[in-house]
């Protein structure tokens, strides 16, 4: 990448990438028994890869905390899921226009520095 | 690519739903079925999920190996209700026992129609974080276009 700042947004774009999957597996099982919500400490996770260097850790998944379990002993809430859904297409769409933006600076000052 | 196998999970979600929609529409087809191949009048089905590890795109095992166990879901079981049939007196019936009644399947229409909404309400979240991650993939290739 060209800056820090361009791969620190690539690295946040992976951890929306692995907790959108998340959330997908979540919506898939919203309805097998058994299944516990899953999640990951998203500021976490985003603190530790943004002070590290070198090879990325994968986040680490766990079960969310404090949902109420049906009588399947399924504790999946989908208004929680939905909510995550969007809440993370709207960062990723936020996070590549701020990328693609910031590609066109960089286009331009090579255009000037053209003449 | 992580967003790639996303939509692998919403599929196994989506393929899910729909074996159980097709199921219910079998029951509710056979509601007044006396005759079987296994005897008797037709007996419900419904299906019993579980989690499953969704197939990988272009069989990357070893990357498949690195990353976190996030499970799509498929259909275990198909298991048969053992609800006793009801039985409707009918004589001229050709199934009808000696004293003249027929068993017929013991069907609810309300528990079969709120099964199949519930089944399409799933059917429909698959769909939407199929689309969202189907947007996420576009912008990522938008990336390359600017």
């Amino acid at each position: 990448m060209v800056d820090p700042i361009q791969s620190g947004m690539a690295q946040y774009l992976d951890l929306l990438a692995a907790r959108q999957k998340i959330v997908a597996s979540n919506i898939a099982n919203a309805e097998t028994p058994g299944y516990h919500s899953k999640d990951i400490d998203f500021q976490f996770e985003f603190q530790s890869l943004a002070s590290t260097y070198g090879p990325r850790a994968e986040p680490h998944v766990m079960e969310t905390p404090g949902l109420k379990e049906r009588n399947d002993g399924n504790n999946v809430s989908m208004d929680r899921e939905m909510r995550l859904l969007s809440e993370n297409a709207l960062r990723f769409q936020f996070v590549t226009q701020m990328m693609r933006n910031q590609v066109g600076q960089y286009r331009k000052a090579l255009q000037s520095s053209r003449g | 690519m992580s967003l790639f196998e996303t939509l692998s999970v919403s599929a196994s979600g989506m393929s899910a739903q729909r074996a159980r929609t097709e199921l219910l529409a079998q029951n509710i087809a056979n509601s007044e079925t006396t005759r079987t191949p296994e005897g008797g009048p037709y007996r419900r089905q419904d299906a019993v999920f579980e989690t499953a590890p969704v197939a990988q795109p272009f069989g990357s095992v070893f990357s498949a190996a690195l990353e976190t166990e996030t499970p799509g879901v498929r259909v275990s079981e198909v298991l048969y209700d053992d609800k006793e049939p009801i039985r409707r007196y009918l004589p001229g019936h050709p199934d009808a026992d000696e004293k003249g009644y027929v068993a017929f399947p013991n069907f609810s229409p309300i528990e079969e129609m709120v099964d199949l909404m519930n089944a399409s309400r799933s059917f429909n979240a698959n769909i939407t974080a199929a689309s969202a991650v189907k947007d996420m993939i576009s912008r990522s290739i938008d990336l390359l276009r600017s």
